[in-house]
């Protein structure tokens, strides 16, 4: 189809525009209009639009302004609460990990001096286990290491475990 | 204890910029009832679904407040929030027509089926609506947003995200097809 512009479309889709069509229309561009098929076409399409589009604006179902805006302000917390959030999870992420390279070290130490270090789990399944002085693993102070590595372990286990209860019971 | 002061640091940096509003409440109200009648007969015109203009006329109301362009309509001023708005409502209407089609006649709205039509509508409407469905979904747009809204070639462009040289050619065709159409179900008015 090839593109047929007309000189007078922009003076015909100005008057189109501002109302004035036909009314205020001379005469010459009149008649050219009924003899040009492009700017018929523009005065056929843009009069026909111009009144479906003042007649269905009586059939829209609109809202309350003021709820749209509270939606929109809840929409925007919420996305804003959880891009806060991201880092907290990767706090979570990175205190598990550490965790489990402590558990690695801890295991790892103990395996290389040949488990001594949990001789206090045999002690409790000996006959005097129920002194309560028993239950104080005396042998983990036997390694230094063992204990360096042993308490921040529990310590982050603790931690963790205190902020995965505090979101578990905020998700609920 | 609530878990934001656990953290002050990261809300004191963050909360009050996340907290303003593009407008408030009562700017916001009055865009509204400027916009909204417009963007309406819009989505349903070229959607061809009353029920659907509802639905995306809302989100696209949720999403411009969300959007995080703050000072938009202050200082670019009502008409390219306006254009924003459309442009919004174009992408969400672009979305919908990529999504699956409802397989059954029960899935569709009831409101659709039964959409009652005013009498004093019926000649346009009568006279539009086959028209309309027989055209493309982006011509219907380009149609609309060029004759009903009025809006420039360039404007045309923002709003649909199409190459602005594109638009004075699909329009054309489009508007003489619509025209073809349009002469065709009432001879005697074309």
């Amino acid at each position: 189809m090839p593109l047929s512009p007309c000189s007078h479309e922009k003076e015909v889709a100005a008057l189109l525009a501002r109302g004035g069509w036909p009314d205020a229309c001379e005469p010459e561009l009149r008649a050219h209009v009924s003899a040009c098929r492009a700017c018929g076409d523009l005065v056929l399409v843009t009069e026909t639009f111009q009144r479906a589009r003042a007649e269905a604006a009586g059939a829209a179902n609109l809202g309350s302004p003021g709820a749209l805006w509270w939606r929109a302000q809840l929409r925007r917390r919420n996305a804003a609460v959880k891009r806060v959030g991201r880092p907290l999870l990767g706090a979570q992420i990175f205190a598990l990990f550490i965790l489990l390279f402590l558990a690695v070290g801890f295991l790892l130490s103990q395996a290389r001096s040949g488990l001594r270090g949990l001789d206090w789990l045999e002690e409790l399944t000996q006959p005097h286990a129920l002194h309560l002085e028993i239950l104080w693993p005396s042998a983990l102070f036997d390694s230094g290491w063992s204990l360096m590595a042993l308490i921040p372990a529990l310590a982050t286990l603790a931690l963790l475990g205190g902020v995965a209860l505090y979101l578990a019971s905020e998700k609920r | 204890m609530p878990w934001e002061s656990v953290f002050p640091n990261v809300f004191a940096g963050d909360a009050p910029r996340m907290a303003e509003p593009l407008m408030d409440s009562d700017a916001f109200a009055g865009f509204y009832e400027r916009s909204a009648h417009s963007l309406w007969v819009y989505l349903a015109r070229v959607s061809g679904d009353p029920a659907l203009a509802d639905d995306l006329m809302q989100e696209s109301y949720l999403r411009y407040l969300c959007a995080s362009r703050p000072g938009l309509h202050l200082a670019e001023g009502e008409v390219a929030g306006r254009r924003y708005l459309f442009r919004i409502a174009t992408n969400l209407l672009r979305d919908h027509w990529r999504r699956p089609r409802p397989a059954s006649i029960e899935e569709i709205p009831e409101e659709y089926l039964a959409a009652g039509v005013n009498p004093a509508q019926a000649d346009s409407q009568d006279m539009l609506n086959p028209a309309l469905a027989r055209m493309r979904p982006r011509e219907r747009q380009l149609l609309w947003l060029a004759h009903a809204e009025g809006y420039s070639h360039k404007e045309i462009a923002e709003v649909t995200g199409l190459a602005g040289a594109s638009i004075r050619l699909l329009l054309f065709r489009a508007r003489r097809k619509m025209a073809r159409l349009l002469r065709e179900q009432n001879p005697k008015g074309g």
